[in-house]
């Protein structure tokens, strides 16, 4: 591969968290026994990387910054042109605005994450510290996710993916007791049918287009090759158009998997109930951006064929939105209905996708960024509660009278519910569902409108019934907030003021950007073009 | 600059009272403030007709686009003028249990933003955003300061069911807007009233038609999908009734008038007959509810569902005169409803129910302060010349019996003649409770508490209903106030031209 041009800026999101990984292990090898040490060099690398990711998220709708590119002649791409495209070099890397926001997302995630996460200082352990390997994993799944948003080619895609969704099973395995064992265990077994599928989806787009590329490129020089070159007849030409229909839907059935889609969807629950909270909202936000990132870069490739939607993307929506509010409206702990929230809502991420179009993939991510808004902040309260109250704060009625005992709190949560639910104050939920509902209606897919419409209902109901308790007021509720007060307030005596004042941050943080985004929604919506 | 002002102040007023620690006194003078500030600058926004039309979401092409014309701007100031007289009441009296009074008062705050946001919208979409605000407080007022006497079961699924009914309401009526905005490649409503449907094939307008009556027809509602109001209404404390009925089912009478009628001609005129039979059967509904119903407050709840009948009637006929009879039913209905409300709320908070089977001393005598204003409230009800009712009622009636050329006069006078039927049954319910509740009859058979008279009415809640009924006497004798408003523009609306 000579002849490479290798453009550093582009790359730093990715290579600033690797950067930290190395940091973390040199001082881990020179002082095991830090604990807040590695938390610090993450923070700071995430942070660095997210500062590198936002001028490529400011920059303009159609440009974009490439790295690894080589001369269009040495890429074995059809000799006589597909129009100007084939003059442009052909690379391996492309950070374009609408990828760049997704890494600056996942990176204010990941963040997030490393507060909620932050060790306790001065805590005895038996042992070696966990930290620094807790860390190491979290930035590495990081990593895969920030490549995997930039990559345009098979390999690399398909490395980065599996980069991004490994380390999250070794995290949720040490994040807990048994339980976690569980859920990591089916993580395990579901990620490897995912990859089985993803690696045969990947094996077909290379035999369709003859090329490595995930680029537009590749899709139309593989199914109107006949046009370019007479050698190829018109039958084949079809029959690479079929196999890309076929890999397309084997990527989605991958891809479903870490979305965790009906009816891929099954380890959702054990996972996010057996691992700690931080790692559930890893889950619940940088490994869905991951995974949609991934499926954009597919389907962006493809969309340059203007084919219709598929019906598997509809029904696979469809059944996602339905199953996950029907099941999310039975849960009374608070992280099994953000569970199954997640599943409900990875139907609304998807269901702008049938229609394979720029209109649809720009409406899927920024439908993604703002549930990945509402989440964080949901997320981060749950935490603070929890840090507060134990694990009595994963209950529903934990959350009785919480807007009289703390106002600002139960503000930042209800604003979360209401965006997840698309009703006010929460605008930028609703207009996340403006734009998820208008390639569905410019398709013309009547059917699945209805059950859209049906489903926000449904959602609204879900987040209501959370919703209640933070508003009753503490007058008619039984004396069982008061004791937790109490418990609350004996253990915050316990606890070293540090901690509790990160969570507080990271509630603060992540509130401030909902709300901003609410009042302002062409901040989140505006990157996207 | 006055526009902003008007949507953002009672924004913000509820967002601070909502943020009030339990034991600040702050809240009386700032609600009260804040609404009387409010219903100024409504006047001011009418009196000057402005307007202000910045960039808000580039990326969806949506603007902050508010403006006042001849159709929203009896309701704008309608609704400015009745939250003043909704916080009045509230702060007159006691707080319903169930939480502080700043959050009462807030939740009605938002109430307001939301539905003069509704009102104002110039946008099809800002209007669908404007349309969802109410919904989470209206919740809240029906979930924790609805009626202590029921069980707490009773009161989640009256909350329930209305966000739920609306919240389906209004994502149909999103899909509506969002097919209509991908065929016209906009969203601003007063290009979409220019066009007047032109660009767009018969199917498409019927589908659209469809969809955007089907939505907002929960919110008015429209027969059979009433069945979310009479508990609400009954649920709900009395400020939350009183928005309920006189503001908040205007939004969907209006927003039929605004985003169907306007946009999509073509497909409410073949939509009307369908339209019109359900207006109807509506009325008849209600009617018949009404003259068993038990619980007074959900009989004047099946009223309005009667009244919002002939609106919907009078939307169908598709004429100039249909549509002025619309607005100006919906108006009528409006300060009768409130009126009924206040009325009922009072009685029911002296009462403690308002089982009509319980016999009560009458208010005739004892209570004539009441007597007075509930004669004239049923008055108004049934539709008695001389009281604003009676115009709206009247023009419905009228204007369906001669309707716009593409309608079909069989279907519609048809109707008329059923919604006669239901002026009678009008007559027949308001006679009834009338005989109960201010003549009573029975009232021999109460003992205990019940025997003794209530506390006639007085201090500043008198004062809110005298002003309600004399505006109910004042419209009934000049409905032109009201009809010269909006004629120029309901006439450059059903041509299509722009003013």
């Amino acid at each position: 591969m000579t002849g490479l041009v290798i453009d550093v800026g582009p790359l730093l999101p990715a290579l600033l968290p690797l950067l930290g990984v190395l940091v973390i292990l040199v001082v881990d090898l020179v002082s095991p026994r830090l604990r807040q040490a590695p938390y610090a060099v993450a923070v700071l690398s995430v942070a660095l990387a997210a500062a590198a990711a936002l001028p490529r998220v400011l920059q303009g709708a159609g440009s974009s910054r490439t790295s690894f590119c080589a001369p269009a002649s040495a890429t074995g791409s059809p000799p006589t042109g597909v129009g100007p495209m084939a003059t442009q070099q052909t690379c391996f890397w492309e950070a374009d605005s609408l990828g760049s926001a997704l890494q600056l997302a996942a990176c204010f995630a990941a963040l997030v994450c490393l507060l909620l996460a932050w060790p306790r200082p001065n805590a005895r352990v038996a042992g070696p510290a966990r930290e620094p390997l807790e860390t190491v994993l979290l930035l590495t799944a990081l990593a895969g996710t920030v490549v995997v948003a930039a990559s345009r080619d098979v390999g690399t895609w398909l490395v980065a993916l599996e980069l991004a969704t490994l380390p999250v099973i070794a995290l949720v395995a040490l994040s807990g007791a048994r339980r976690s064992v569980a859920g990591s265990m089916q993580l395990l077994v579901t990620s490897l049918v995912s990859f089985s599928l993803l690696a045969l989806g990947a094996a077909l787009w290379f035999a369709a287009t003859g090329s490595p590329f995930l680029t537009a490129d590749a899709a139309l020089s593989g199914a109107s090759g006949s046009a370019a070159t007479s050698a190829r007849s018109a039958a084949e030409a079809a029959g690479s158009t079929a196999l890309i229909a076929l890999s397309v839907v084997l990527v989605l059935a991958g891809i479903g998997f870490k979305l965790s889609l009906v009816p891929f969807h099954a380890w959702t629950p054990t996972a996010y109930e057996g691992s700690s909270l931080p790692v559930a909202t890893f889950l619940a936000t940088v490994s869905k951006i991951g995974a949609l990132a991934a499926l954009l870069v597919f389907l962006r490739a493809v969309a340059a064929l203007g084919t219709p939607g598929l019906v598997a993307t509809a029904v696979l929506a469809a059944v996602s939105m339905t199953l996950g509010n029907l099941m999310a409206l039975r849960q009374h702990d608070v992280v099994l209905l953000l569970a199954w929230s997640t599943v409900a809502q990875a139907g609304w991420v998807v269901l702008p996708l049938v229609s394979v179009s720029s209109l649809g993939i720009e409406a899927s991510a920024a439908y993604l960024l703002t549930y990945v808004a509402a989440t964080l902040v949901a997320f981060t309260v749950v935490a603070l509660s929890a840090h507060e109250q134990g694990s009595a704060a994963r209950s529903l009625t934990a959350y009785e009278g919480m807007w009289r005992r703390n106002a600002w709190r139960a503000g930042a949560l209800g604003l979360a519910l209401t965006s997840l639910a698309g009703l006010p104050p929460g605008v930028i939920g609703l207009f996340g569902k403006v734009v998820a509902l208008r390639p569905v209606v410019a398709e013309g897919w009547v059917w699945l409108t209805v059950v859209a419409a049906a489903n926000a209902v449904l959602g609204v109901a879900v987040y209501l019934r959370w919703l209640r308790p933070i508003v009753t007021s503490v007058e008619t509720t039984t004396a069982a907030p008061a004791a937790a007060d109490e418990r609350a307030a004996a253990r915050a005596a316990r606890m070293p003021a540090g901690r509790r004042g990160l969570l507080v941050v990271a509630v603060a943080v992540t509130a401030a950007v909902l709300f901003g985004v609410s009042v302002q929604p062409d901040l989140l919506l505006g990157v996207l073009r | 600059m006055a526009l902003t002002l008007l949507l953002v102040l009672p924004l913000i007023a509820s967002v601070a009272l909502l943020a009030m620690p339990v034991t600040s006194r702050g809240e009386r003078p700032l609600a009260l403030g804040t609404s009387v500030v409010t219903a100024l600058l409504a006047v001011a926004v009418v009196a000057g007709s402005h307007e202000v039309d910045v960039p808000w979401i580039r990326s969806l092409g949506i603007r902050w686009h508010f403006g006042v014309d001849g159709l929203s701007a009896a309701l704008v100031l309608f609704t400015a003028l009745l939250t003043v007289a909704v916080v009045v009441h509230a702060l007159a009296g006691p707080t319903p249990l169930g939480g502080s009074r700043a959050t009462y008062l807030g939740c009605i705050l938002l109430v307001e933003t939301g539905a003069l946001a509704t009102f104002l919208a110039r946008d099809a979409i800002l209007f669908f955003v404007a349309f969802e605000i109410v919904l989470v407080p209206m919740w809240v007022l029906i979930r924790r300061f609805g009626d202590e006497h029921v069980r707490d079961e009773l009161r989640a699924d009256a909350a329930g069911r209305f966000v739920l009914f609306t919240a389906l309401g209004s994502t149909l009526m999103l899909v509506g807007i969002l097919v209509l905005a991908y065929h016209q490649g906009t969203s601003d409503l007063g290009t979409l009233a220019q066009r007047h449907g032109s660009g767009l094939e018969r199917g498409t307008q019927v589908v659209v038609a469809a969809l955007l009556l089907a939505g907002l027809g929960i919110k008015v509602p429209i027969w059979p999908l009433h069945t979310w109001l009479p508990s609400a209404h009954t649920i709900a404390p009395t400020a939350g009734s009183v928005l309920l009925a006189a503001v908040l089912l205007k939004m969907g009478t209006y927003g039929i008038v605004r985003l169907a009628v306007a946009t999509v001609p073509q497909g409410v005129a073949a939509l009307s007959p369908v339209l019109a039979v359900l207006g109807v059967v509506g009325v008849i509904w209600g009617g018949l509810a009404c003259l068993v119903e038990r619980d007074l407050k959900r009989l004047v709840a099946y009223s309005s569902v009667a009244h919002m009948g002939f609106v919907v009637l009078a939307i169908a006929s598709g004429s100039e005169t249909g549509l002025q009879a619309a607005l100006l039913g919906n108006i009528a209905h409006g300060i009768v409803s409130a009126l009924l409300f206040f009325l009922v709320g009072d009685l029911k908070e002296q009462w403690g129910s308002a089982d009509l089977s319980v016999a009560r001393a009458a208010l005739r005598d004892r209570a004539p302060r009441y007597g007075l204003a509930l004669v004239t409230a049923l008055a108004a009800a049934l539709g008695l010349p001389g009281l604003v009712t009676f115009w709206g009622e009247f023009l419905a009636l009228y204007a369906a019996w001669s309707p716009a050329p593409d309608r079909p006069v069989v279907v519609l006078r048809v109707c008329v003649v059923a919604g006669a039927v239901g002026l009678a049954l009008a007559a027949a319910y308001a006679l009834r409770v009338a005989r109960i509740v201010w003549a009573g009859e029975g009232s021999e058979d109460a003992h205990g508490s019940a025997a003794e008279a209530v506390r006639d009415a007085s201090g500043p809640r008198w004062g809110v209903v005298v002003s309600l009924l004399g505006a109910t006497v004042v419209l009934g004798i000049v409905p032109q106030l009201l009809l010269q408003v909006s004629a120029l523009d309901v006439v450059s609306m059903l041509t299509g031209s722009g003013r």
